[in-house]
């Protein structure tokens, strides 16, 4: 499937024209925000996945931490994803022959299937039925997966 | 006067060797500005979960002083790595830097939230076993609670704005807003 004519809509489009042309929203709406939205993200992943690793709040029971985590998680996922179109689609063409964007997109991929898919449904019931090393197996991919995803996204700005 | 010897301070560490080296490596430069960005993760992470937790927002049933206390460390060592990595962006480009109003409003803002986490620590700790369970800490507590969140919010904001040159001192200025960016006559 050929996407450049995609990215080419994206960057005319009203949300492209906005971004494009008010930098000062383009800071503030989109790179601000985004980065804020990282903070909770980041936040809600590591707090969950430092318990399940049982570096911190071993005295509170990890099922709680993760349910109180996860409303935030996806909180902040809908603010980092609508703030990430926003940026993308004012810089859209640039982002196309970009690999990093391509990178990130991929890990962005395989971090909502991981959390979606594996992680939350794992999590949701009892945790002492779970095998410890699997709580810590998810745990760290958690870890690595969400830092690939900040990582490839931080660098795209350098490339 | 203070802005004329800012800006002699940051000339002189724009001289030092270790400063050309980092602002003129493409890796090192851009880790040490990635490591900045996400360390936000942990540092602000874990301040937005103990906020959220006196405002009655995350962890309700758990005891709000245990949130604080248990997340204060990872808290801590973000913020240290955070300290220095921006210490060392500041020491790659002294003379952008020290001339940009966002930077200074982030400064002024990182006092601010200082000032408002030692205060809402005090409080905390003076207070903290009468209402510790309760799932909303009291209503002074949740306003430096809210201010927090609001602070830091302006800190990531002015932090990503120092990348933008809107009003550096090479353009035309208000004198007002000059004297804030710490412009000085040539």
């Amino acid at each position: 499937m050929e996407l450049l004519p995609f990215f080419e809509w994206a960057e005319t489009s009203f949300l492209g024209y906005i971004g494009k042309t008010y930098g000062g929203v383009y800071a503030t709406f989109g790179q601000s925000i985004h980065l804020m939205s990282l903070a909770v993200l980041g936040g809600s992943v590591l707090v969950t996945d430092l318990r399940l690793l049982g570096v911190i709040m071993k005295d509170v029971p990890s099922e709680v931490v993760a349910n109180e985590a996860h409303k935030w998680f996806r909180i902040a996922l809908v603010f980092i994803l609508a703030t990430g179109i926003f940026m993308a689609a004012a810089v859209a063409q640039r982002m196309y022959y970009n690999d990093f964007f391509w990178a990130k997109m991929s890990a962005l991929l395989v971090g909502i299937i991981f959390v979606f898919a594996i992680k939350r449904p794992m999590l949701k019931g009892n945790h002492a039925d779970i095998q410890p090393w699997l709580l810590k197996l998810v745990a760290v991919a958690s870890i690595m997966i969400w830092f690939s995803v900040a990582a490839t996204g931080r660098w795209i700005g350098f490339s | 006067m203070i802005n004329e010897l800012l800006l002699q301070f940051a000339e002189w560490l724009y001289a030092t060797s270790g400063s050309r080296a980092i602002e003129e490596s493409f890796y090192l430069y851009n880790w040490i500005e990635a490591t900045h960005v996400l360390t936000i993760m942990l540092c602000l992470g874990m301040l937005v979960f103990i906020d959220l937790r006196m405002l009655g927002l995350a962890m309700p049933g758990v005891s709000a002083v245990k949130i604080s206390e248990r997340l204060n460390i990872p808290m801590m060592i973000g913020f240290a790595i955070m300290f220095i990595t921006g210490l060392l962006l500041f020491y790659a480009k002294p003379t952008y830097t020290i001339q940009s109003i966002w930077f200074r409003i982030k400064m002024v803002l990182l006092v601010v939230a200082f000032v408002n986490a030692v205060l809402f620590h005090k409080r905390m700790k003076a207070s903290a076993s009468t209402w510790e369970y309760e799932a909303k800490a009291p209503r002074h507590l949740r306003i430096n609670a809210a201010l927090s969140l609001g602070l830091w919010a302006g800190v990531v904001m002015t932090g990503r704005l120092i990348a933008y040159d809107w009003f550096h001192c090479y353009r035309e200025l208000p004198a007002w807003l000059g004297a804030a960016a710490g412009c000085v006559a040539d």
